[in-house]
C-alpha cells in the first residue's frame, strides 16, 4: 500500500534521512522504532510531503506520489496524527474531526460513515464532540488526533509516537482501540512510530528499526 | 472641571467624533494587517501602501466618473471599485512574486523585503499621482450633515464620517468574525494560522490560503484608504503614517484579536484626535504612549491571551 524507496532528506542542510526504505502492505500494522532524534518524525513528514526530499521515492498503492503536493496526500487517503496532538484549539472536537472531510468535500454520506466508524472505536469522542479541543486532557487529545487521522486515512494512517505521555491505563486503552480499528479496516495500512518498543510488540506485523536516519533491520514478526 | 467643560465641551465632542471616524479607518487597515501576519507570519511594512493607493485610486476613479457625467451616487461605487481593483491586483502580484520567495527566510530579511516594497510603492505613487495633495469630496457633500447631540449641545457633523465610516467598520468587524468562526473558509484560515503543517496534512492548500488572505487584507486596507479619500487630501507619506498607526493598534490589542483591534483602534483614534484638539504637539506620540502603557502592563496586548494564540 505504502512504500518508501531510498528516501533521503536534509533538514537545515544536515542529512536526516539517508536512504530509508520500507514497505507497508495493505492492512499491515508496521512499527518504526528508534531513539529520539533517529528520524521517525522526519520519515512520517516525508511520507506526508511536508519536507522536500533529496532523493528516493514514495509510492502509494503502487503509484509514485513523491512529487504530489502535501495537501493532496490527504485526498489520496493518507491520514497523519503528528507527535504533539496538534489539534485546532478553538474548534470543537467535532469540528476538528470534520475539518478534513469538509476540506476534501467528501459527500455527506461518506463523511457520516467515516465519523460513525470513528465513534464506534473511540466512543469517548462522541461524548466529547461539542467540547473545545483546547480544553481536552492529553489523553483525550490523543484520541481526537487518532480519530482525525482515521477520517482521512482510508488507505494508510501514520501515527507518530501515539503512546508518548499516556498513563499506562490510557496507553492500554489506546492500544485496544488501535487493535479494534486494525481488525475493522482490513485494507488500511497502519504505520506507528515508538521509542519504546514494548508497547507495540503485541500488535505489529513488521518492525523497522531506524537509527541516525537509516533503517537497521526489518523484522517481520509472525502474525499473531 | 465644570467650567472647563462649559468652554470646551463642544470641542471635546468634535474631537470624539473625529476620533471615531479615524478609528474606523485605522481599524480597516489594522485588522487586515493582523490577519495577514497571523496566516503568513510576515509583518508587511507595505500594508499601509494599500491604504494610500486605495485612496489615490478612489480619487482618480471618482473624478473620472464625475467627468464622464455619471450620477453623484456613483461616487460610492468609485470607493468600492478602487478598493477591489487595488487589492485584487496588487495583493496577488506581491504575494505570488515577492513574499512567496521569502517565507522560508529569517524575519529580518522579510522585514527588509517588505520595507523595500513599501519604498517602491511610495515612489510609484509619486510617479502616478505626483506630490500635490489629491482629493475627492463627492460622497461627503452627497450625505450632508447630521446634528449629533453631545452633553446638552448639538454638534453638526458630516454624516459620511459619523455614520457611514463607523457602519462600514462595524460591518467589517461583524462580517469578519462571522466568516472566521462560522464558515468553512474561515475555519480553514484559522487552521492555517494555528498550525500550518497540521492544516496541510488535513488537505488544506496553505499556499492558496496565503494568497487569498493576503489579497483580502490588501482589499480591506485599500477600502480604508478609499473611504478616507473624501475627507482627507492624499499626500506622499500617508502610507507610512497609516502603517505605523496600525502597528500600534495590532501590538496594543494583541495578535489575532479582531474585536480587540476594533476597541484599540477606537482608543488610539480618539486619543489622537483629543490630542490634536487640546495639545497638538502631543498628537504624534499619543498612540505610542497608549501602546507602551498597555504593553508594560500586559506584554501580550490588551486582549491577547498568551496561551490560546491567534484568532
Ligand atoms: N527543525 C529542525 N531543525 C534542525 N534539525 C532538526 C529539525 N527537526 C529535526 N531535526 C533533526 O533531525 C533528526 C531527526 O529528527 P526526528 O525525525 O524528529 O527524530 P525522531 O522523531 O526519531 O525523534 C534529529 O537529529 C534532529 O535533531
Ligand atoms: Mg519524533
Amino acid at each position: 500500500m505504502l512504500e518508501l524507496r531510498a528516501v533521503a532528506a536534509d533538514i537545515a542542510g544536515a542529512p536526516v534521512l539517508r536512504g530509508v526504505s520500507m514497505h507497508l502492505p495493505p492492512g499491515g500494522l508496521v512499527a518504526l522504532i528508534g531513539r529520539n532524534g533517529a528520524g521517525k518524525t522526519t520519515t512520517l513528514r516525508a511520507i506526508m510531503g511536508l519536507l522536500p526530499l533529496r532523493g528516493g521515492q514514495v509510492l502509494l498503492g503502487g503509484e509514485e506520489v513523491t512529487g504530489v503536493p502535501a495537501h493532496h496526500r490527504a485526498r489520496l487517503g493518507v491520514g497523519y496524527a503528528p507527535e504533539e496532538r496538534r489539534l485546532f484549539g478553538p474548534f470543537s472536537v467535532r469540528q476538528n474531526l470534520l475539518l478534513p472531510a469538509e476540506v476534501l468535500r467528501l459527500p455527506a454520506a461518506e463523511t457520516a460513515r467515516r465519523l460513525e466508524a470513528v465513534f464506534t472505536f473511540l466512543p469517548e469522542l462522541a461524548t466529547l464532540a461539542d467540547r473545545r479541543a483546547a480544553g481536552l486532557s492529553g489523553g483525550q487529545g490523543k484520541m481526537v488526533a487518532l480519530g482525525r487521522a482515521l477520517i482521512v486515512g482510508t488507505r494508510a494512517v501514520l501515527l507518530d509516537e501515539p503512546f508518548q505521555g499516556l498513563a499506562p491505563a490510557l496507553a492500554q486503552r489506546y492500544a485496544d482501540a488501535l487493535r479494534g480499528l486494525h481488525a475493522a479496516f482490513p485494507r488500511v495500512a497502519l504505520l506507528v512510530t515508538e521509542s519504546n518498543p514494548q508497547l507495540l510488540e503485541p500488535l505489529v506485523d513488521t518492525t523497522y528499526v531506524i537509527e541516525r536516519g537509516e533503517i537497521l533491520t526489518a523484522d517481520a514478526a509472525t502474525a499473531a | 472641571m465644570g467650567e472647563w467643560f462649559e468652554q470646551n465641551g463642544a470641542l471635546l465632542g468634535l474631537a470624539l467624533l473625529d476620533g471615531i471616524a479615524s478609528a474606523a479607518l485605522i481599524f480597516m487597515v489594522a485588522v487586515g494587517l493582523n490577519l495577514v501576519f497571523g496566516v503568513l507570519r510576515v509583518l508587511n511594512v507595505a500594508h499601509g501602501s494599500f491604504f494610500a493607493i486605495g485612496g489615490y485610486m478612489a480619487a482618480s476613479i471618482g473624478l473620472l466618473m464625475t467627468a464622464v457625467g455619471l450620477p453623484p451616487w456613483a461616487s460610492f461605487a468609485a470607493l468600492l471599485l478602487a478598493a477591489v481593483v487595488t487589492g485584487a491586483i496588487l495583493g496577488p502580484l506581491i504575494e505570488r512574486f515577492l513574499l512567496r520567495r521569502v517565507y522560508a527566510e529569517e524575519s529580518v530579511l522579510q522585514l527588509l523585503v517588505t520595507f523595500a516594497l513599501f519604498m517602491i510603492l511610495e515612489d510609484l505613487q509619486k510617479i502616478v499621482w505626483g506630490v500635490q495633495p489629491v482629493s475627492f469630496g463627492g460622497p461627503v457633500a452627497l450625505m450632508g450633515t447630521v446634528d449629533v447631540p453631545f452633553a446638552g449641545d448639538v454638534i453638526p457633523y458630516n454624516a459620511y464620517q459619523v455614520i457611514l465610516l463607523p457602519v462600514v467598520a462595524l460591518l467589517t468587524l461583524g462580517g469578519l468574525a462571522w466568516f472566521l468562526r462560522r464558515t468553512l473558509a474561515g475555519r480553514v484560515i484559522v487552521a492555517v494560522t494555528l498550525d500550518r503543517e497540521a492544516a496541510t496534512a488535513m488537505g488544506i492548500d496553505a499556499g492558496r490560503v496565503f494568497l487569498l488572505t493576503f489579497t483580502f487584507g490588501a482589499v480591506l486596507a485599500a477600502l480604508g484608504g478609499a473611504l478616507s479619500a473624501p475627507t482627507a487630501s492624499l499626500v506622499p507619506g500617508v502610507g507610512a503614517s497609516t502603517i505605523v498607526l496600525s502597528f500600534a493598534v495590532v501590538a496594543t490589542a494583541g495578535l489575532g484579536q479582531i474585536e480587540g483591534a476594533a476597541l484599540t483602534a477606537l482608543m488610539i483614534g480618539i486619543g489622537r484626535s483629543v490630542a490634536v484638539t487640546f495639545e497638538p504637539e502631543l498628537e504624534v506620540v499619543v498612540p505610542y504612549l497608549i501602546m507602551v502603557a498597555v504593553l508594560l502592563l500586559r506584554p501580550q496586548g490588551l486582549f491577547g491571551v498568551p496561551e490560546t494564540r491567534r484568532i
